[in-house]
């Protein structure tokens, strides 16, 4: 549901792909961008804003997966971008992006800096996002299937999980009509990075048992003559057995009922 | 009397050709819907060469229709000609009516053929205004020859002679309204001429030069913005006129893969759907066999509305394995698989909306150059411990192996590295283009992704123009067509040959030593790839390749130019369209009704989709790994 008149940006970036490192399409900037046209409802009331250096043709991506325009704020490699964002979009009442970029530094800090510099709150991680009157209202994505719901009175910057909708698909006949606007290069400063050497140093993981995988496999497995840590049960009924074996499963903390 | 009735005729003969003249006006409007095509008037002087050649070579296929056509084609014809002379220029000669006898009589002869060919017609064949057809024929004819009989039999009738001459003008009306009304209604007789203009304006001319296939796709112009066929008006005219020559006699339908599989596609159907398009559903309702799994929906269209979405769903045009199977058994030199990926572009390029795996692939191509989304230098990892050069710019070699994307394919890297051995045990000086290698595009084309394709191609180009080579060598019949077939036009000119080319020739000179004592050799079939044996007309190799080891090939029936595709083609293993039944099953089910227990390939994506197949079944070998395996030590 979009409120008629809702103002929406979409912050994206190239990223920089595994296999062939070239820059393409990050598949979360994505999602926010396929949101954000969902949500806008028109392109009009929809800009599009990457911030950096890279070329052109490497936010061909966006426009073939719909963006119409993709305005970029030409900056350093290294420059702090937050600010230079947030006067861009200061309008905007909803602000999309990836969770993290999939290049430059890719610290997943820059959302919470642009929350901070537009003084509105961060929804993180959404994997879908609904506009209920004055407020948006997401439900954020957590590890290992949980989900959370969380809501804030706009304007709200809210970053994107990739799963959240597929991307629109690519289409050359969109990228061919979809405009690169360059606006004037500004002059920022870099970002205040504090370089220190790590202080701890990576520990090997040392293995609990020096013997090989066949002979662990081995030890693990069953056998009749008992020296081994696992169990033949040859005795009972099936539901005794079963029982045994939903003992175990109840040791380890393999199911919990 | 007798003279009554030739008014009749000569009135007859001009109201039927002023209907006819009209018909044809009105039916030719519907084509010029059509965007411009490059065409020459002169081009109707052809039209008896690719009448009696190419048409007839293909219809000849099927004695008893070929016979049946050319009695009743010819003798109607020649009953029209000698109408005209006789009647319409009111001649009256009696010697003509004789003549006019002998050709109806042929004509009621090939009519007599084409009606018993429908009281037990073949599932393929469309019902409804097509069962009509041979009736109209029969009527015609009779009144011909009657009406050319009373002409030469003076008063030899008597008192029967007024019945006798209604007789003759009911049939002659009867049936000449067919082909009268017919064009202009879109009727079955429209065939006739849009079939004949059709052969003039064929959008495909280099079909008829010499033995050239035609197999290639056309480029579209992308900077000006040709994304491809939307509505039927997006097709150039002589493709629209195309389409009205179609004589539904379902060929296509039963060579078809996917329509066998049970896929929603119906290349008779498809057809149908354009000329229902392009008339905007006026003419006779369609009476043939539907898109699988469509019977009963009607489907409304208009020159000037989508296709896809509208006339046909997208499933059937991505279940098409582009397997020109229709094409070759078309009698009418319909192009199918131009159609498809004409209107697949406009999809793919306008809204990207491939099916399954489709997008994925294509986003993978654009942005690794590989189908599958592999670094390019994991390319030749295979070859990695034969020894082949990897060419450096500067360097030359008389061969050069590309291995295509069968080299991510670990079943397939077996056959590579049999291909490699047999070459170098030949003597041949082989190198490899190693990372900078890209894929060839087909994929991409295929799946209507026109700028893609392009865009690889132009880095194929490239890195070939850096590299010095006599010629090149592939395994893959998909890369081979594009470098032979498709790259001229964009530029690229290149001496490509198939493995199996180089392996015949290799076997034939006595290059490659074999070794003396041949085991015993388990039965052997051929399953050919349609992109070498109907794209490049190339079923002779491959058989020469098994000929020079010993192998006696048990040939399936569909093999050949007519074999039957192994699913893969077109990128329908990526956009994996359900059907009833798996099209690399059926094909299996061909392999097992010869009793061989191994079939050869010589396609990396034959390979993959036969060895796919589960549960029991013959083995699945590369030609290359058969030749290896007599190799002498
Ligand atoms: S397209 Fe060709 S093969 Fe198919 S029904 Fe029509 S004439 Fe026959
Ligand atoms: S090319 Fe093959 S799969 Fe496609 S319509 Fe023709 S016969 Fe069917």
């Amino acid at each position: 549901m979009s409120t008629p008149m809702l103002k929406v940006a979409v912050l994206v970036a190239p990223a920089i792909h595994p296999v062939s490192g070239r820059p393409c399409t990050h598949p979360a900037d994505s999602a926010a961008l396929a949101l954000g046209l969902k949500l806008a409802g028109s392109s009009e009331r929809l800009t599009v804003l990457y911030a950096g250096a890279a070329a052109d043709e490497a936010l061909a991506g966006y426009l073939a997966q719909g963006a119409s325009c993709v305005t970029v704020l030409p900056t350093a490699e290294d420059a702090d971008i937050a600010p230079l964002l947030a006067a861009q979009i200061a309008d905007a009442e909803l602000v999309l992006c990836g969770t993290r970029a999939g290049g430059g530094q890719g610290s997943a800090l820059l959302p919470y800096q642009l929350a901070e510099e537009l003084e509105a709150p961060l929804l993180p991680d959404a994997l879908s996002v609904a506009i209920k009157g004055g407020s948006v209202e997401i439900e954020q994505f957590l590890p290992k299937g949980q989900r959370r719901s969380l809501a804030a009175a706009l304007p709200v910057v809210v970053t994107v999980h990739e799963r959240a909708v597929p991307a629109l698909p690519y289409s050359h006949a969109r990228k061919e009509a979809g405009k690169v606007r360059r606006l004037m290069p500004v002059a920022a400063k870099a970002a205040e990075w504090r370089y220190e050497p790590a202080g701890r140093r990576a520990r090997p993981l040392v293995a609990a048992s020096r013997a090989s995988g066949h002979e662990r496999m081995l030890g693990a497995i069953a056998a009749d003559d008992g020296k081994t840590t696992g169990l033949v049960v040859k005795q009972g009924d099936p539901v005794e057995k079963a029982q045994v074996l939903l003992d175990y499963l109840r040791d380890h903390q393999l199911v919990d009922f | 009397m007798t003279f009554t009735l030739a008014y009749a005729l000569t009135g007859l003969f001009w109201l039927g050709a002023a209907l006819l003249s009209l018909g044809l006006v009105r039916r030719a409007a519907l084509w010029r819907q059509g965007r411009a095509a490059p065409v020459a008037l002169g081009w109707l002087m052809t039209i008896p060469k690719r009448y009696f050649v190419d048409l007839h070579h293909v219809v000849a296929r099927d004695p008893f229709i070929a016979k049946a056509h050319v009695a009743v084609a010819g003798g109607a014809v020649a009953v029209l000609a000698l109408a005209a002379l006789n009647y319409g220029l009111m001649l009256y000669l009696p010697a003509l009516d004789a003549l006019m006898l002998l050709a109806a009589l042929l004509m009621l002869f090939g009519a007599v053929l084409v009606r018993s060919r429908r009281k037990a017609p073949p599932a393929r064949l469309s019902k409804g205004a097509w069962n009509r057809l041979p009736k109209s024929l029969l009527a015609f004819a009779v009144g011909s020859a009657l009406a050319a009989l009373l002409a030469l039999s003076g008063n030899a009738f008597g008192a029967a002679a007024q019945g006798l001459a209604l007789l003759a003008l009911a049939g002659l009306v009867l049936g000449g309204a067919e082909l009268a009304l017919g064009v202009g209604l879109g009727g079955p007789m429209k065939h006739a001429v849009a079939g004949l203009l059709h052969l003039a304006f064929h959008p495909r001319q280099d079909r008829f030069s010499g033995d050239k296939r035609s197999t290639d796709l056309k480029p579209i112009n992308l900077v000006g913005k040709d994304y491809g066929v939307e509505t039927p008006a997006d097709f150039a005219w002589n493709r629209l006129l195309s389409f009205d020559a179609c004589v539904q006699c379902g060929k296509c339908e039963a060579a078809c893969p996917a329509y066998a599989a049970g896929q929603p596609l119906n290349p008779k159907k498809l057809i149908q759907d354009m000329v229902t398009g392009m008339a905007a559903g006026s003419g006779p309702a369609y009476a043939g066999n539907p898109h699988p799994g469509q019977a009963g929906k009607v489907r409304q269209g208009n020159p000037h509305q989508p296709i896809v979405g509208g006339l046909l769903d997208p499933e059937t045009l991505w279940s098409c394995t582009t397997c020109r199977a229709c094409v070759e058994e078309c009698p009418m030199l319909i192009e199918h698989v131009d159609t498809v990926v004409s209107l697949r572009r406009h999809v793919t390029l306008t809204r990207g909306e491939v099916p399954g795996k489709g997008r994925e692939a294509l986003a993978n191509l654009r942005d690794t150059d590989t189908v599958g989304g592999y670094p390019l230098a994991a390319r030749y990892h295979w070859a990695i411990d034969l020894n082949v050069p990897v060419l450096l710019p500067g360097e030359h070699t008389d061969w050069l192996l590309m291995a295509g994307e069968g080299a991510f394919d670990m079943r397939y890297q077996r056959a590579l590295r049999a291909l490699v051995k047999v070459l170098k045990a030949a003597g041949l000086k082989v190198a490899v283009l190693g990372e900078v290698e890209p894929d060839c595009g087909d994929l991409a084309r295929r799946l209507g992704d026109e700028a893609t394709f392009q865009q690889l191609a132009g880095k194929m180009m490239n890195t070939l123009g850096r590299y010095r080579f006599n010629r090149i060598v592939t395994p893959d019949p998909h890369l081979f067509h594009c470098l032979k077939n498709e790259y001229p036009v964009l530029g690229g000119r290149y001496d490509v040959e198939h493995h199996s080319q180089v392996l015949a020739d290799l076997l034939e000179r006595g290059a490659v030593p074999l070794k003396a004592d041949a085991a015993p050799l388990p039965a052997t079939t051929y399953h050919d790839p349609c992109y070498l044996g109907r794209y490049n007309g190339e079923t002779d190799a491959p058989r020469r390749v098994f000929k020079g080891i010993g192998i006696k090939v048990v040939e399936m029936e569909r093999s050949g130019r007519k074999g039957r595709c192994c699913g893969w083609g077109g990128g329908a293993s990526f956009t994996d369209i359900p059907g009833e039944r798996r099209i690399p099953d059926m094909r299996m089910d061909d392999i097992r009704a010869t009793g061989a227990e191994q079939v050869a390939v010589a396609c990396p994506n034959c390979t993959a989709m036969l060895e796919g197949v589960v549960g029991p079944r013959p083995e699945v070998v590369e030609l290359a790994e058969l030749v290896a395996a007599r190799l002498a030590n």
